[in-house]
């Protein structure tokens, strides 16, 4: 996957500051079917800065996922 | 307390001609200085385009801001300044911030003290701060005491564009803006001093994700900056 500037999403990103998720973690976790991860329920939900990011990337692995 | 370390993502807006000055850590104990764990800076213009990336040494306690961004924000009116980093929660014993020293050179404005905006991260959780933080407002107590306000807003997104909307209010009327930002990008809203015979008296910024925001204010003879503050969340 891309970003939208053409770049490679990296997995070692941080992408809520307060959970500690990262892309991988979230790709992974997609991935598998086992999104929201039990201790990452809150991303997107405390600081709220991460949320649009989380909702980007959410639709971008959903598309890559095995049906 | 957990070993593992805690994450903040804070913004600030470098204008050039400015001694500006970033306290990393507050020190609360002389006995035992605390440092962050590492800090990086990345400074952006106001497209979003990448400008510079910086490892600062987290054993320093002050950062010159001014000088570390002189190349990147040199012929650009305002960059903005993106800190990155990864700290020991018992380092702050509350909702974490930088604070910011920010005087015009060679103006005999006062010197304004600033805390720099914590967008992400920060812990809201730990430290019972966890209301709804993407609705955000400021009162100009008393009226405005600057002759020109703004308000800055940048999107610290990696991926997704941000929509906003401006609100300013003048007694019962209000003026509304809406501003779309790309990933990275940032700018200045003005805030017009009057409106049907009414002066400003507060501002609100919504979105569905928290921005990088600050109001501004400046003398209007010499563009000084007498106000730099970041907004308030709406529920306290």
């Amino acid at each position: 996957m891309a970003t939208e500037g053409g770049g490679e999403v990296s997995d070692g990103l941080l992408l809520c500051y307060c959970t500690m998720l990262t892309v991988g973690d979230l790709r992974s976790a997609c991935r598998d079917g086992r999104w929201p991860l039990p201790d990452k329920e809150p991303t997107g939900k405390l600081c709220t800065g991460c949320l649009g990011d989380l909702l980007y990337l959410l639709r971008a692995f959903e598309r890559e996922a095995p049906a | 307390m957990s070993s593992s370390p805690s994450a903040l993502l804070s913004v600030t807006y470098v204008e050039p001609g400015y001694r500006h000055v970033v306290e990393l850590v507050h020190q609360r104990d002389p006995d035992a200085r605390r440092r962050l764990r590492s800090l990086d800076l990345a400074v952006y213009e106001p497209e979003g385009k990448l400008l510079a990336e910086v490892s600062i040494d987290p054993a320093e306690e002050t950062l010159d801001l001014a000088a570390v961004t002189a190349g990147p924000a040199a012929g650009r009116p305002r960059v903005m300044a993106v800190f990155d980093a990864r700290y020991d929660e018992r380092i702050f014993p509350y909702r974490p911030h930088h604070y910011g020293f920010l005087h015009r050179e060679g103006s005999s404005s006062a010197p304004l003290y600033y805390a720099v905006g914590a967008v992400l991260g920060g812990v809201p959780q730990r430290v019972d701060n966890s209301r709804i933080n993407n609705f955000e407002t400021y009162v100009f107590a008393g009226g405005p005491f600057a002759e020109r306000h703004a308000v800055l807003l940048g999107n610290l997104a990696r991926f997704a564009p941000a929509l906003a909307q401006v609100f300013a209010y003048y007694g019962p009327e209000r003026v509304v803006r809406d501003v779309s930002l790309p990933p990275k990008a940032h700018t200045e809203v003005t805030l017009e001093p009057e409106h049907g015979g009414r002066r400003l008296e507060r501002v609100e910024i919504k979105s569905l994700f928290r921005m990088a925001t600050y109001v501004t204010g400046r003398r209007a003879t010499s563009g000084d900056l007498v106000l730099f503050d970041h907004l308030f969340t709406f529920f306290k």
